[in-house]
């Protein structure tokens, strides 16, 4: 019996280090892998198959139904609940309507932006097992971590160690859960 | 555990963590402190005892207080145009640069977004243009181009803040990751919302930054737009055209590309970022500022020859703006805005950083006096002639306009001080690429 793990994990020193270590990785079979590094690399994203697309469609979509919602408000309040014959102008005046839908439309999409981009990375979330590993505050600074979760089909402790460790990982161990 | 590695970064990391700063900064905060103790004594006067402390009566009733909204609005679009299209075009100046403009924009929106509150007369029934049922069940008329404002100002800051922020997410996570007291672990870690750097979030990330960079441009010509569109909707002889807005759009852009000339040159000064900003550049945004300085001159004749061919009351009204009292300022914007950029014909004005200096300046007060002259000299003439009088700022509205440059410069030290000033983990990208 051992204790609850959340994956094994190695420090490296370059970001090609780390390159190559993730396309071992995958060679060999891991399939649930993640990387650490202090920018962002499009090779190991690509590597992963990382598709942020996702991300567009929600602030898009979450656009469209602010413009919808902020033109069917005055729509409702201007026309039908609170009629106001100013001149005798056609209350449904829809190009001053205008203005405030695309402003407000504007206004969802970057929120949008900003809460699914936290929702689908499940942050907040500011206690995490990899925060616990020796040294991994350097990942925010010059070094490059790789883990091999303990969700992956062909996980074994003593295989996943012995192979960051043959790639160049400096450090392998593993990361206890949280508990 | 705090970091001590000492990194290329380090620099920018340390500045913000250290205990103390250099004396001169804390002189110009006080200086800086003073002026928005200013801005504070002439905020409570015109709230206490009313808008009346202020020079504005019918037919002025905006007077200074929206000359000067729109004049900071001006410098917010101008440096979020130049921190959206750095971000956009992926653009190596960014680095350097990008989060300093964004710092700006926001803060020009925040002193922008001042004015339109306290001019109300009753500034805390402002929530009053909320769509909810107030006391009498009345709903906001929604066709009003104050509504619009509302939802203009309220969005531009919200936007230009989350530009700001989502940049700032991962430098967050350093600083977290240095600071040596718990306190400030636990301040840097909160703003940095549990960020670990993993390869997947920077993905995303990038595509956010992005995203709301794209949303910065659109929301620029819809402000300005915005803001013209109160003028125009108006009955005002001198206001009430169609051609406003596109009048404070291409005049805000000169003023914008002006403000980021006038930067560029500042930065590349005072930071030795010659590397960064180059000839080339400073060439490119001279000639970007001249030419929209000619399309501000083309419009400012075009003003001349609408007016000239409209009804007599308007001709009336324009005339007096560019002839009678306040000639002078339209005279001055013309000048300011428009002469003095054909400087920039010369090629050795473009590469100088003190002319671009000057020009900078120079648009930027000329783009102001044009503001005065629309919205003082454009209201002298309206068709009552028993309301044709004169205007001017008293010690009050004076007050806020010079607390508002103190509360820019406050917002600029205060986040020199605790935010990293350049984007940490975009000068770790470049550092790689220049290796590879």
């Amino acid at each position: 019996m051992t204790a609850p793990a959340h994956g094994v994990i190695a420090r490296f020193d370059e970001p090609e280090a780390l390159e190559r270590a993730v396309r071992a990785a995958k060679a060999a079979g891991y399939t649930q892998l993640d990387a650490y590094s202090p920018f962002p690399l499009r090779d190991v994203e690509q590597e992963f198959g990382v598709r942020p697309s996702a991300l567009t469609w929600i602030a898009v979509t979450t656009g469209f139904i602010g413009a919808a919602v902020q033109y069917a408000a005055q729509y409702g309040l201007n026309v039908v609940d609170y009629p106001l014959n100013v001149g005798g102008r056609p209350l449904h005046s829809w190009p001053t309507f205008i203005p405030a839908t695309l402003i407000v439309a504007i206004l969802w999409t970057g929120t949008a932006t900003l809460l699914g981009m936290l929702l689908l990375l499940r942050l907040p979330c500011l206690h995490h097992p990899v925060f616990a590993v020796p040294g991994f505050e350097r990942a925010s600074e010059d070094r490059f971590f790789l883990v091999i979760l303990v969700e992956d089909p062909r996980f074994d402790r003593h295989a996943a160690i012995e192979l960051l460790a043959a790639v160049g990982g400096q450090d392998a161990r593993e990361v206890p859960a949280c508990d | 555990m705090a970091s001590e590695v000492s990194t290329f970064t380090t620099p920018i990391a340390d500045a913000p963590l250290a205990r103390r700063f250099s004396p001169a900064w804390r002189l110009a905060l006080l200086a800086a402190g003073g002026l928005v103790g200013v801005l504070g004594l002439t905020l409570a006067v015109s709230w206490v005892m009313g808008v009346g402390s202020w020079g504005v009566n019918i037919p002025f009733v905006w007077g200074f207080d929206l000359t000067n909204y729109a004049w900071w609005i001006g410098i917010a679009n101008g440096a979020s145009l130049f921190a959206a299209i750095l971000v956009l075009r992926r653009h190596s100046l960014r680095t350097a640069v990008n989060r300093f403009a964004e710092a700006v924009a926001l803060s020009g929106a925040i002193c922008a977004g001042l004015f339109p509150i306290i001019h109300l007369g009753r500034p805390w029934l402002f929530y009053w243009v909320f769509p909810y049922p107030a006391t009498y069940e009345v709903w906001p008329q929604f066709r009003s181009t104050l509504t619009w404002d509302l939802w203009g100002i309220l969005t531009h800051i919200i936007v230009l803040g989350l530009l700001w922020y989502v940049g700032l997410i991962p430098d967050f996570a350093t600083m977290r990751d240095r600071a040596r007291s718990s306190r400030r672990q636990r301040i840097y870690g909160i703003l940095a919302l549990g960020w670990r750097n993993s390869v997947r979030h920077w993905s995303y990330h990038q595509t956010a930054y992005r995203l709301v960079a794209v949303l910065v441009l659109p929301l620029l010509t819809m402000m300005q737009s915005i803001v013209a569109l109160e003028f125009a909707t108006t009955l005002v002889p001198d206001w009430h055209e169609t051609r406003l807005p596109l009048h404070f759009v291409a005049t805000g852009l000169a003023q914008g590309l002006a403000i980021v000339l006038l930067v560029a040159a500042l930065l590349r000064w005072g930071l030795s970022l010659e590397q960064h900003i180059d000839d080339r550049d400073l060439d490119l945004l001279g000639k970007l500022v001249l030419a929209s300085a000619l399309v501000a001159g083309y419009l400012m004749l075009d003003e001349v020859a609408a007016a000239y061919l409209s009804e007599p009351s308007e001709w009336t009204a324009t005339r007096n703006r560019i002839t009678g009292e306040y000639a002078g300022y339209f005279l001055a914007a013309l000048v300011f805005s428009v002469v003095v950029p054909q400087l920039l014909w010369f090629r050795a004005a473009r590469v100088s950083v003190l002319a671009a200096a000057y020009v900078g300046v120079s648009v930027s007060l000329g783009v102001w006096f044009d503001r005065f002259s629309i919205v003082i000299g454009g209201a002298q003439r309206d068709y009552l002639p028993s309301m044709w009088r004169s205007y001017a700022p008293t010690l009050v509205e004076t007050g806020l306009l010079v607390g508002t440059v103190g509360l820019f410069a406050a917002l600029l030290l205060l986040f020199v001080r605790f935010v990293p000033a350049v984007s940490m983990f975009e000068t770790r990208h470049d550092e790689h690429e220049d290796r590879a």
